[in-house]
């Protein structure tokens, strides 16, 4: 069992004991330098004070638009705060701080709750005090104990804007969300996370680091000057960001949507930039700073019209007709109609034992795939729709980023959805569906589902001819996007095809032309019918003039027609970014 | 039966009880200090250490009793289950931010951790013993490491940095005792500080000249002696760069980890106020229950991980020191017991123990005292905590039997 026999020298013990030995001299080395050689400062320390280590916020980031104009800047508000392990009679100090600021003793005790720690550390009371409120509070110390205020930076809006969607908000952490947020546990509770938006995307650069700042307090709680050997940490200011926004753009976009559903966008295809990006109804940026009432809260939750949803990124909606040219380029493409080759068009089309009806209820005429883009006439598709295959169609509307997410620095994003065979089958089963399905498809409606950022990126491919870069909010280099293989003649004939939609006077774009001389503008109206109401009326388009290129995207939930309604909102935004009156406004 | 109990414990080596009792006779002194003052009533820190004397007791005895032939032939087994019950608290709730703690539904958890110390010594112990090893072959020396390895990386993933350090020391040693060649023991420690030595160039120059005068001077083969070095160096090269595809916060988490100090709210106050209380204790201390620093509450955690602070302020440096000596005099007896031993399984184990006791004695005065980051490590029969005092006791139960001098 026990068997191999403990054959062990004698200087192996000696060398153990005495290591042991020799450990055991430098503590008590160290405990003897600690409480005999430095005996005397340690005990100036602690008999006279005591240490206290507060946090100091850090300044968020700014965030800046592309002229470098300020959209989100810090204001200074000061917050008050207890520190348990000194304060004595909650209560009575919870009584006096509500005498001098005004605030319900209730909240005080609430918030204690949230944000307490543990018994060192100072817990938030209340915040956004002004400075009136301070020095009441200030003449009323002698009955506080364990209180201290200090500074808070806190955001603060351009007041010529709301871009609420874009910017986002930040929400306080406390006990419940900590819980939630494991993944970055340095937080700590009362701090401000970035929670929506460009806030929450570019946390990690917006944040900085807390400083720490380091008091001697004495035996009644009040502060006596910084330790000697601690100096104070600064914190470290977060990073501004500069986004590719234009404030003046944005404004003229906020202001067409103040009393209307959904969403304009406006960008530069030659970067992806995105210049304007407004997404109505919205709420006021300033909604979620300091504590915000119930009352507000649930007038914002309530609303019927949803304004805390982002539609332009998770909106869904049939694209309609903007979506012709993606059909336009899959037959020219696979050489399935020639352009001499016309529909009579009489105003609705017979397809078995249905009747699909144009637009147009007097019919276009007859009509090639030209006229059936400048027009819209929809019965040209009807016809045209019927060579092509519907997985042919979910390829070539992928290849125009249909159905795909843009990866847009924004934290969420809906993918919308482009049917194929296998989703017809899926959704209606194997023979559940006819060609019938495709007809609808032709005009961008039925299963199809599209945001209107992917309807952003789609207008960039078709103003490049596919030399396009990925759309983003903050400035970066990135790679250009793959441009789908298509004919240059085929490029050619579809910039042709928008152009003339607004140039042609009975083009269904042409209320969207500012007649500015040397402006090139080609564009694409939709009106999408939905269920929920009138038609969602769409308008896409580019302009160009002297080598500057912009891209606008307009939807208007429940508009009515494209080309009345979204149209000339395009106009008085290329009147504003290319008239005579403004300055020089693209910079590369 | 009893007869051969008590024949069993008459010849235990008693003294070492005389030297508990003091230490014990300290920490319960120092915690009835802190639960007077601050008036905690019962169940307070010092209530409940001394109800968990009893079950320790019973155990210790236990400890004493149990046929080492049995502890012999099932020690494998005990280990299988040792490495499951370490992964047991995985699938319980986070107790502190740690998976330590088994909820059995009694009031307080259980650390199947500190059971495990001394199970990895044990099965140590047996397989040094059992296989006439060649220790002068490297090869050898690596089993015994992955015995103690498995465990320590599942604790490390609790997290408990300072419980893994402590199951890993054990190693070292007893290969030292059964002969493993130092340069081998070299070899295994010297991947870590190739690595640690990495941050900065000057340290890493300086250690790659030592990696190059032990080598030449242990005089390997060509090839393994340049393999080996370059090995290090690589290492100590592609960790920087490693370590750059980390992402920010999981850099600061891992460096808080190791060095808690970063976190100056946390654990770089703890210090201030340790170092603090220690220091105003002077040669004498306060007196009992006079301790400035303690009885305000700015000591955190000071019944169980600083309960060293709360002595050194209110004893002063005379009573850490005679704690001091009373550790120091138990751990060479200890090894003393060792070397005595009548078979090399008692005597690695009773090594292996030492150095669990050591380990723990360094770890918890130097965090006190501010010489390394801090690490939850408790102090031996000090301390409050009663999974640690209950294996501490369970340690001694060991000593006792296998230093035990066999007369037959």
């Amino acid at each position: 069992m026990l068997k191999s026999a403990n054959t062990v020298s004698k200087s192996k013990f000696w060398f153990l004991a005495g290591f042991v030995i020799f450990v055991h001299l430098v503590l008590a080395y160290r405990f003897f330098q600690l409480q005999v050689l430095d005996h005397n400062e340690y005990s100036r320390r602690a008999e006279n004070n005591r240490i206290r280590a507060t946090s100091i916020p850090a300044p968020r980031g700014l965030i800046l638009d592309r002229h470098g104009e300020i959209i989100v800047d810090n204001y200074p508000t000061y917050i008050v705060s207890a520190i348990g392990a000194e304060i004595v009679e909650k209560e009575k100090n919870y009584k006096v701080i509500s005498a001098a600021t005004g605030i319900d003793t209730a909240i005080l005790k609430q918030n204690y709750k949230n944000y307490y720690r543990n018994r060192f550390l100072p817990t938030r009371l209340a915040k956004d005090l002004t400075i009136g409120q301070l020095s009441r509070l200030e003449e009323a110390k002698d009955e506080l104990t364990g209180i201290v205020y200090s500074q808070f930076p806190e955001r603060i809006f351009n007041s010529k804007i709301r871009a609420s969607h874009v910017l986002g908000y930040l929400k306080e952490i406390d006990q419940g969300m900590m819980v939630d947020m494991d993944e970055q546990s340095d937080y700590q509770y009362g701090d401000l996370v970035g929670w929506s938006g460009l806030e929450r995307q570019y946390e990690s650069q917006l944040r900085g680091e807390k400083g720490v700042a380091y008091y001697q307090v004495d035996a009644f709680g009040r502060e006596a000057g910084p330790v000697e050997g601690h100096d104070n940490i600064l914190p470290n200011p977060g990073n501004d960001i500069h986004t590719t926004l234009d404030v003046s753009i944005q404004a003229l976009l906020e202001n067409e949507f103040n009393d209307k559903k959904g969403t304009a966008i406006v960008s530069n295809p030659r970067t992806g930039g995105i210049l304007a990006y407004v997404s109505a109804p919205d709420y006021k940026p300033d909604l979620f700073t300091g504590m915000i009432s119930s009352k507000d809260w649930k007038t914002v939750i309530a609303d019927s019209n949803r304004p805390l949803l982002n539609r332009v990124t998770n909106g869904t909606y049939p694209p309609g007709s903007i979506y012709k040219m993606v059909v336009g380029v899959e037959l020219l493409e696979k050489q399935l109609v020639t352009t001499d080759w016309s529909v009579f068009c009489t105003g609705e089309y017979e397809f078995y034992d249905r009747t699909f009806r144009c637009w147009n209820e007097n019919g276009h005429g007859k009509i090639n795939l030209e006229q059936a883009i400048v027009q819209s006439c929809d019965v040209y598709f009807y016809q045209a729709i019927q060579n092509v295959d519907i997985n042919d169609l979910a390829i070539r509307s992928k290849q125009f980023l249909h159905g795909l997410i843009t990866a847009i620095d924004l934290p969420t994003e809906m993918k919308g959805r482009v049917p194929d065979r296998q989703f017809m089958n899926k959704l209606h089963g194997r023979y559940g569906w006819s060609k019938g399905a495709m007809l609808n498809l032709s005009i961008g409606q039925g299963e199809i589902l599209v945001t209107p950022l992917q309807m952003v990126a789609y207008t960039n491919l078709l103003a490049t001819r596919g030399k396009t870069y990925p759309l983003h909010l903050v400035q970066s280099q990135n790679e250009m996007i793959d441009a789908p293989a298509i004919r240059s003649r085929t490029w050619n004939r579809i910039q042709d095809y928008m152009e003339l939609t607004i140039t042609q006077s009975n083009g269904t774009g042409r209320w969207s032309n500012p007649k500015i001389p040397g402006l090139r503008i080609g564009g694409k109206t939709g009106t999408a019918e939905n269920p929920h109401g009138e038609p969602h009326a769409w308008f896409i388009a580019y302009g160009e003039k002297d080598d500057e290129m912009i891209t606008i995207t307009i939807l208007i939930e429940n508009g009515g027609s494209g080309g009345e309604v979204a149209a000339p909102i395009a106009k008085r935004m290329f009147q504003h970014y290319y008239g005579p009156k403004t300055t020089k406004l693209v910079s590369k | 039966m009893f007869a051969e109990f008590w024949y069993k414990i008459k010849n235990s080596p008693l003294s070492l009880l005389l030297v508990v009792g003091l230490l014990l006779l300290i920490g319960l002194v120092t915690l009835y200090s802190i639960a007077q003052v601050q008036a905690q009533t019962p169940p307070n820190a010092f209530s409940k250490q001394m109800i968990f004397l009893i079950p320790a007791t019973i155990l210790m005895i236990f400890m004493t009793l149990v046929s080492k032939g049995l502890v012999h032939k099932y020690i494998y087994l005990g280990y299988g289950f040792i490495v499951l019950a370490v992964f047991i608290p995985f699938f319980g709730e986070k107790v502190a931010g740690t998976y330590r703690w088994i909820n059995l539904g009694l009031p307080f958890g259980l650390q199947p951790s500190e059971i495990a110390k001394w199970v990895i010594v044990i099965t140590l112990a047996r397989y040094l013993s059992d296989h006439n090893l060649q220790m002068n072959n490297f090869a050898s020396n690596l089993v015994p490491f992955a015995i103690a390895i498995l465990p320590t990386f599942i604790v490390l993933n609790q997290p408990d940095l300072g419980t893994a350090f402590v199951m890993m020391t054990p190693v070292i040693p007893m290969l030292f005792w059964v002969g493993a060649r130092p340069y081998h023991l070299f070899l295994i420690v010297a991947p870590l500080f190739s690595i640690l030595a990495a941050s900065n160039e000057f340290t890493f120059t300086i250690w790659a000249a030592i990696l190059a005068i032990v080598i030449y001077m242990a005089k390997p083969q060509l090839w393994h002696g340049v393999g080996i070095y370059f090995g290090n160096i690589f290492l100590g090269l592609i960790f920087p760069l490693m370590w750059n595809t980390l992402r920010p916060f999981q850099q600061k988490r891992v460096l808080t980890l190791i060095n808690p100090d970063l976190d100056p709210l946390g654990a770089g106050y703890q210090i201030i106020q340790s170092k603090t209380a220690l220091g105003s204790g002077g040669l004498f201390g306060k007196g009992w229950g006079q301790g400035t620093q303690t009885h305000l509450k700015f000591l955190p955690v000071q019944e169980s991980d600083f309960i060293v602070s709360v002595i050194g302020e209110e004893f002063g440096f005379v009573m850490l020191f005679i704690m001091l000596v009373l550790f120091s005099w138990l751990i060479v007896k200890i090894i003393k017991l060792g070397l005595n031993a009548s078979d090399r399984f008692s005597g690695l184990i009773l090594i292996g123990i030492s150095t669990i006791f050591m380990a723990h004695i360094f770890v918890n005065c130097a965090m006190t005292a501010g010489m390394i980051p801090v690490k939850g490590l408790p102090l031996p029969f000090v301390s409050y905590g009663g999974s640690f005092l209950l294996s501490s006791f369970m340690m001694i139960g060991l000593v006792l039997n296998f230093g035990r001098e066999e007369l037959d």
